[in-house]
C-alpha cells in the first residue's frame, strides 16, 4: 500500500492513470500530453509500474501502458483506514473530556468531605 | 448483470475508549464535539430523518441522514460523499455506531455497510478518480481530516 500511496501522491501520475484507465497508450503518446520531458514521464511510468498500478507491454520497440485497477487495493480497505483514523482521534478527544470530568468529580468530592 | 449491483462489503471497526458512553455519545451529535474528531464544518440535525453535513476537507463533504438515535448507546446514519463522482453517494451506505460499557471504559463499534463493492466503485473512471483523490489525501496526512484538531492540541 505504501508504494501505491507514494505513486498517486504526485498529481502528474494521477493524470497518467486517468489517461490509460480504459485504453492502452504508448509512452510517447502519454508524454505528448504533458509539457515535461519524456524522461520525466518515463520515470513516472516506472513508479506506477513498480506500484502495480499500470501494466507494460512491448510491441516492437514501443512500450504500451494500461491501468491495472486491482493494484489500487479496494474501497473496503480504504474505508477501514478512513474510520480507523477517525476513531483514533475520537478516542483521544473523548478521553480528554473524561479526564476533565473525573478531575472535576474528584475536586467536588474533596470539597464535600474535607 | 444490470440491476444486480453487488452490495456485500461490510467494514467493522472497534475501539476501546477510557470514557463513559455519556462522554462519547455527544461526539456523534454535537457539532463542536464532532469537529474535534472529524471535519472542519459540521451541520447536524440529530433526530430520525434529520440531515447532517460534514465538510471533511475543503473538497470533500460527507452527507446523510440520522436514522436511529438512542442516547448514549446507539446511533445509525446513512453516509456518502457529496461529490457527484463519488463511488459512495449520500444515502447509499449506512453506518451504525454502538457504545457498549465495559467497566469504566466503553467499546465503540462501527459498522459501515451497503457501500458498493470495490469492483463497482472502480468500474468507472470517475469512481477511480474520486478514490485516487481520497487515497492521495490519506497519503499526505494519514487521513483526510487531520488538520483541524492538531491546531488546538496544545490547550491542555
Amino acid at each position: 500500500m505504501e508504494a501505491v500511496l507514494k505513486a498517486i501522491a504526485e498529481p502528474r501520475r494521477r493524470e497518467i492513470l486517468r489517461l490509460v484507465w480504459d485504453r492502452e497508450l504508448a509512452a510517447g503518446e502519454i508524454a505528448s500530453r504533458f509539457d515535461v520531458t519524456h524522461a520525466a514521464i518515463s520515470q513516472h511510468l516506472r513508479v506506477l509500474r513498480e506500484a502495480n498500478l499500470v501494466r507494460e507491454r512491448r510491441d516492437g520497440n514501443r512500450r504500451l501502458y494500461r491501468a491495472a485497477p486491482e493494484g489500487l487495493g479496494d474501497l473496503k480497505a480504504f474505508l477501514e483506514s478512513y474510520w480507523d483514523a477517525g476513531l483514533q482521534r475520537l478516542k483521544v478527544e473523548a478521553e480528554r473530556d473524561e479526564r476533565r470530568k473525573r478531575a472535576r468529580n474528584r475536586a467536588a468530592n474533596r470539597r464535600r468531605r474535607p | 448483470m444490470p440491476g444486480t449491483e453487488q452490495r456485500t462489503d461490510v467494514v467493522v471497526r472497534e475501539v476501546t475508549i477510557d470514557a463513559s458512553p455519556e462522554t462519547i455519545f455527544p461526539f456523534f451529535t454535537e457539532p463542536e464535539k464532532m469537529l474535534r474528531w472529524k471535519g472542519i464544518e459540521a451541520d447536524l440535525d440529530p433526530q430520525p430523518g434529520g440531515v447532517y453535513r460534514v465538510v471533511v476537507t475543503p473538497r470533500n463533504t460527507a452527507r446523510g441522514e440520522y436514522v436511529t438515535i438512542e442516547p448514549n448507546s446507539r446511533v445509525v446514519f446513512t453516509w456518502g460523499w457529496e461529490d457527484p463522482n463519488s463511488p459512495v453517494q449520500p444515502g447509499t451506505s449506512t453506518v451504525e455506531i454502538t457504545l457498549r460499557p465495559e467497566g469504566a471504559k466503553t467499546v465503540v463499534r462501527l459498522e459501515h455497510r451497503d457501500f458498493p463493492s470495490s469492483e463497482a466503485a472502480t468500474a468507472h473512471v470517475e469512481g477511480w478518480d474520486h478514490f485516487l483523490e481520497r487515497l492521495s489525501i490519506a497519503a499526505a496526512g494519514g487521513d483526510p481530516g487531520t488538520d483541524p484538531w492538531i491546531e488546538n492540541k496544545g490547550e491542555e
